[in-house]
């Protein structure tokens, strides 16, 4: 009985607060001017302008993901071999904390580090290079999306790492295996579902952010997140701004499948 | 038992009495503390109405107003120019009666009926000039032509096209350049920016972004709105305003009916309490807006802080709203393919 009710429960949630709206909002993807059809998704294709968002965004959200995967395959499996929890916990709090200031504040301190009269170029100008331009770039939308996400990866790592039984990697180590295989035979396989789990919050953040592009990306570099922000809150197109919501939704189930297909083959 | 009722009777009876005398006005939720001391009190005091606000920014605000169309919940709306344009077009508002203000001579002519039709009057204005850093920017600035100065590449921001200002201010760039300022394609206006676009360090869109790419020695020159002065001012840079020889934007906020308004009386009294000197100096003096009431005198010192004084207001210069509604989506797609490039 307990059982039902608690089912029941969830699953007037998800329908709620989940299957509803997205089914809504699909539909209306397809409301065009005159009825039902695929116009807005045949428009959105044809303009230069969202295509290249399109892949950029796409770009982007793939490229952030697999460097935070990188970086965060060491880091949490440092993170795991802390012994003492005191000082675990506390580096784990210094990893969650760019997710915790604020979205402008943590934006703007961006513009102290890679401005033309920030720190990197003044170090760079200091050792007698030239000046380079960072800000209002591809990399520096980068760089912030990297900054916001990882921790997201590193979460979701650190936890599949402690869920990780140690006498497994004993056990592969006493059998002859180096640390290089015991990693790719035995712990990368291991951990595969955190690192799906991590890598696909990576993509969704890093597709969706608004903030961090619109201020380090400025007008010159249009993701689908800010193409979407122009559509519904200045143009107010909003049957476009549906069918970006669509497109985006679709591209990160799509990268959810492909992630899963190719960590799957990973050690097997 | 009977006490009782007669105590909810009487609490339903006196909500509803003063449910009936109100005002519900939509508008920005900035300076909130200032509007109930500048407008609700002594307008509660003087007409026993109570101001109801509902809060947002332009765009979501506008939205609320499209979706409850047929069943009106607000009686006043608050926008900038641009947006009681649109809320016009979508046929959202009524006309105003000016002949039941008693203030409204004492406007100065460009609030009187700024987006046409008296859909809607301009209760504060701002202007948009430039500023720079004196101890950089050693030549003078004097005209909006110097933003495309060859000693000024790479220091400049300008503002970008989704923004209130953008459109006027490509308007003003298209006749500086030797166009028309009423070209809908604005061709001159967006050749001269895709010929300096990769020298501009960015196109802004939010005044605190401005703020700091100034204190952090980005920006050296940029067109600027009057009400972002003050803060600029406080990051302590020797920064000067100039307002250009061709004269500086004037931007307006506008104060309108919505269309089936229930509380109509109530809302034209709302308005007009709203022009009167005596709120328009209150505001003034908190530099919540810059008056439009010609009779408001301010002491200089504010005046500094303000859009204010004969000088500025002769040389202030109005682009048609009804003009950049009609054209701004397609100069936003123009706009977008150009800095994509």
């Amino acid at each position: 009985m307990m059982r039902k009710v608690l089912f029941a429960a969830t699953l007037g949630f998800v329908l709620v607060f989940f299957i509803v709206p997205l089914t809504v909002l699909v539909i209306s993807s397809f409301h065009t001017g005159k009825g039902f059809g695929l116009s807005n998704y045949v428009e959105f294709f044809r303009d230069g302008v969202s295509r290249k968002a399109f892949f950029r965004s796409l770009y982007m959200g793939g490229t952030v993901m697999l460097t935070a995967l990188l970086i965060s395959y060491p880091s949490a499996m440092a993170i795991n071999s802390i012994r003492k929890p005191g000082v675990k916990s506390f580096v784990m709090a210094l990893a969650v904390l760019p997710l915790m200031t604020n979205p402008v504040a943590r934006t703007f301190s961006w513009l102290a580090v890679i401005g033309r009269e920030g720190l990197i170029n003044n170090v760079l100008a200091w050792m007698g290079f030239g000046r380079i331009k960072i800000l209002y770039t591809e990399t520096a939308v980068f760089l912030g999306l990297l900054q916001l996400f990882t921790p997201l990866m590193l979460l979701s790592l650190v936890s599949a790492f402690e869920n990780l039984d140690e006498e497994i990697v004993l056990a592969a180590q006493s059998l002859g295996a180096g640390k290089i295989a015991t990693f790719f035979k035995v712990q990368l396989p291991l951990t595969r579902d955190g690192a799906v789990m991590g890598s696909l919050l990576v993509f969704a953040g890093a597709t969706s952010a608004y903030v961090t592009p619109a201020i380090l990306g400025g007008s010159r570099v249009l993701m689908l997140s800010t193409l979407l922000y122009q559509k519904a809150m200045v143009v107010l197109d909003w049957n476009m701004a549906i069918t970006i919501a669509v497109v985006m939704i679709t591209l990160t189930m799509l990268v959810n499948v492909l992630v899963r297909i190719s960590l799957g083959r990973v050690g097997t | 038992m009977r006490r009782v009722l007669t105590a909810l009777v009487l609490g339903v009876a006196a909500f509803a009495l003063a449910a009936s005398n109100v005002v519900i006005v939509s508008t920005w939720g900035f300076n909130l503390d200032l509007l109930n001391k500048n407008i609700s009190d002594p307008f509660f005091k003087e007409y026993g109405i109570r101001i109801v606000r509902e809060l947002g920014n332009n765009s979501d605000r506008l939205t609320k107003l499209i979706m409850r169309k047929d069943k009106p919940y607000v009686d006043v709306v608050h926008f900038a120019d641009y947006y009681a344009a649109l809320a016009k077009e979508k046929g959202l508002l009524q006309p105003i009666d000016v002949k039941k203000l008693k203030n409204y001579d004492q406007l100065y002519d460009f609030a009187k009926d700024p987006i046409g039709d008296h859909y809607g009057i301009a209760y504060a204005v701002f202007n948009y000039a430039i500023v720079y850093r004196t101890d950089k920017v050693k030549e003078p600035i004097k005209s909006w032509k110097d933003l495309w100065r060859e000693d000024l590449k790479g220091k400049i921001a300008l503002p970008d096209i989704t923004i209130t200002q953008g459109p006027a201010f490509m308007m003003l760039t298209n006749k500086i350049w030797g166009g028309k300022e009423y070209d809908p394609e604005l061709k001159i206006a967006f050749e001269k920016i895709a010929q300096i676009k990769d020298d501009v360090v960015t196109f802004y869109r939010r005044s605190s972004e401005l703020i700091n790419l100034f204190k952090m020695g980005e920006v050296w020159a940029a067109p600027v709105a009057r009400f972002a002065w003050g803060r600029l001012l406080a990051t302590g840079l020797p920064l000067k305003w100039v307002e250009p020889e061709e004269g500086s934007l004037g931007f307006l906020s506008v104060v309108s009916i919505v269309k089936g308004a229930k509380h109509l009386e109530n809302a034209y009294k709302y308005i007009d309490f709203l022009l009167s000197k005596e709120v328009q100096y209150r505001e003034a003096m908190d530099l919540v807006d810059s008056p439009v009431n010609k009779l408001v005198k301010v002491p200089d010192e504010v005046a500094q802080k303000l859009t204010y004084g004969e000088d500025t207001i002769k040389k202030l210069i109005f682009y048609d709203v009804n003009f950049i509604v009609k054209h701004r989506d397609e100069w936003i797609a123009k706009w977008n393919e150009i800095m994509g490039r």
